[in-house]
């Protein structure tokens, strides 16, 4: 029944009878807080739909662009945005205690709520890019032509819109808790979530770009991938100077050196040199499309792992009964 | 005005007879059985399913600073005047009905699990999906098939959802007193309206000082963001003994701040984006 059964001495020292080494008093080191309930499958979503939103924002810049390769890079986005909100909400109702009653969330919308506006958030984005792709389809001749109502010029920077929200709220519901590390960090933790988000959008949609053929826009994607994941890095480092002993269960141990090497190295760094060398070396077409797909393997790995940490250092974090004595205001 | 209970931990006797009360009340199945060595509390915390724990502050002499006493308290849901449950709830499940305290809709609640983490005193929990099987199904007691036979309504019958304290919601409408504080044999947890237990606490903790003993309230004029509690307590330790945040923190007051983060972090980017993909 116990997670950690204390050892009879720790019983006995419990309380106003603690040991000198011991933070401060405590209920025999019990956990003050209930931990999260969040498996993979809020952790993959609070991934795709970061991304998700992030490929909102690429649609638009790429979409008002006067090149033309470029508008075609906005075409696969809306497809890829329409096919990640298809993917996310059986991710969202699996995790439910009683999924048969999704629809609950529907019946109000809360400003408090930072999971209701995101509900509605995700309900809206996926108007927007069905319209986006129903554009596109009317332009294919695929579709009646009169579905060229859902203009470009209004709906693109709807999604966008849209699409920083999706991306930005993951990060304001995980920091809304009582949980120490997550309410740390209530400014690192939304600009993360859409640097993270934004910078895997980049990956993700460099890997489509050059599956369809269409690699010219790819430098551009590799340019902005760079500036959202550079971000990225200075944000994850002022957090763990500014999180301070609250870090611990996130930057610390094995759970720390996860996110260092697959995150900090391997999800930003490498990806990073990776996308210098193929901007001032020469080389054949061939190898930089490898190396770019490459690149955006090891972003959205690291931007996994980043995900995963947030939520397991946060279970262990709901566990330290000190750290939640000190609720960061 | 909001209904609440006023626990006076000088009163508990630890008799447990709150945690049986509620447990029968309310229909909530059992914990199991455990040893956990720490003084005489071997139901550990409150969860979805144990919605009054008695905490036992057991001190030995060490040195010379720490006298021997032994200390008990009822803890429960504290239905906060600014609950972080309430605020998080997405489905609108969690509410404060007609005698001021927070429930939790059973047939709205679709177990999302955002109350876990937004409740700073820990209370709220998920209850496990109840799902027997044929084969474990004899190993169920009769009550338990009784109530999994009932309809929806029957608070537990399927799990899956978030439970906590419902200040005995059904008794208050019938006019009775909550099953724990019903039970309570030495008045340590009393039932009532929340200006009028404070109003008795107050005087309580003036007679108890009086005596020489170091009475303090928690809960009663807080200047924290969750503010007063309508389930109270009378103290005579500091808070952290008894598991308690000296401090709590309502949970969305850290939104402002991290909404305003993600917008400047999202504006910053579309402006590199725009010069990098129009900057030709």
């Amino acid at each position: 029944m116990l997670a950690h059964p204390p050892s009879p001495d720790d019983a006995f020292t419990g309380a106003a009878g603690r040991r000198d080494n011991e933070p401060g008093p405590s209920y025999f080191e019990q956990p003050l807080l209930k931990r999260p309930h969040w498996g993979w499958n809020v952790i993959t979503y609070l991934f795709l739909g970061g991304i998700m939103g992030g490929t909102g924002l690429i649609t638009m810049l790429a979409g008002r662009s006067s090149i033309p390769a470029d508008r075609r890079l906005s075409r696969t986005a809306k497809f890829a945005s329409l096919a990640l909100a298809a993917i996310n909400p059986p991710l969202l109702i699996s995790h439910l205690g009683r999924p048969e009653r999704f629809l609950n969330m529907l019946r109000i919308v809360k400003f408090k709520s930072p999971m209701s506006l995101g509900v509605w958030g995700l309900v809206l984005y996926s108007g927007a890019a069905g319209g986006n792709v129903l554009y596109e389809l009317a332009e294919m001749r695929v579709a009646p032509r009169w579905l060229r109502i859902f203009a470009p010029p209004v709906l693109e920077p709807l999604q966008a819109l849209l699409g920083a929200f999706t991306a930005g709220y993951t990060g304001v519901l995980i920091s809304a808790t009582a949980i120490p590390l997550w309410a740390k960090g209530k400014r690192h933790i939304p600009a993360l979530s859409v640097c993270s988000g934004l910078a895997g959008a980049c990956a993700l949609n460099t890997i489509l770009a050059i599956v369809s053929g269409n690699d010219e826009p790819v430098e551009r994607l590799e340019r902005l991938e760079a500036v959202a994941a550079l971000a990225e890095l200075t944000l994850l480092a002022d957090f763990r100077r500014h999180a301070g002993a609250l870090g611990k269960p996130m930057f610390e141990g094995k759970r720390g050196r996860r996110l260092r090497d697959f995150t900090a190295i391997g999800g930003i760094a490498i990806p990073l040199l990776l996308n210098v060398m193929g901007a001032v070396l020469p080389m054949p077409k061939s190898l930089r499309n490898a190396r770019s797909v490459a690149a955006s393997a090891l972003t959205l790995l690291g931007g996994y792992v980043l995900r995963e940490t947030f939520i397991e250092a946060g279970k262990t974090s709901a566990g330290d009964p000190h750290a939640a004595f000190r609720q960061p205001e | 005005m909001a209904n609440g209970f006023f626990t006076d931990t000088t009163l508990c006797i630890g008799c447990k007879a709150c945690e049986v009360a509620c447990k029968q009340w309310n229909e909530l199945p059992s914990d199991g059985l455990a040893f956990t060595g720490m003084s005489y509390d071997n139901t550990l915390r409150l969860s979805g399913t144990t919605w009054r724990h008695v905490a036992f502050v057991e001190d030995r002499e060490v040195g010379t600073t720490i006298v021997n006493r032994w200390s008990m308290m009822s803890d429960v849901c504290k239905h906060c005047t600014h609950a972080g449950c309430m605020e998080a709830c997405p489905t609108g499940a969690i509410i404060r009905n007609e005698f001021g305290d927070v429930y939790i809709q059973p047939d709205v609640c679709n177990g999302c699990g955002y109350c876990v983490p937004s409740c700073p005193f820990g209370v709220v929990d998920l209850i496990e999906p109840f799902k027997p099987s044929a084969a474990k199904a004899a190993e169920y007691n009769t009550a338990t098939l009784d109530r999994e036979r009932l309809s929806e309504g029957a608070l537990q019958s399927h799990g899956g959802i978030a439970g906590k304290c419902t200040l005995c919601y059904d008794r208050q409408r019938l006019g009775f007193t909550p099953a724990c504080a019903k039970a309570c044999p030495t008045e340590s947890i009393q039932f009532g309206n929340v200006d009028d237990l404070k109003a008795r606490a107050r005087k309580r903790v003036e007679r108890l000082r009086e005596r020489g003993v170091d009475a303090q309230l928690y809960g009663v004029d807080e200047t924290t963001s969750v503010g007063d509690l309508n389930a109270f307590f009378l103290l005579t330790q500091p808070p952290e003994h008894y598991n308690l945040p000296a401090r709590p923190v309502l949970p969305s007051t850290h939104q402002p701040a991290g909404y305003a983060a993600a917008a400047l972090a999202a504006a910053a980017l579309a402006v590199a984006g725009l010069a990098i993909f129009r900057g030709r």
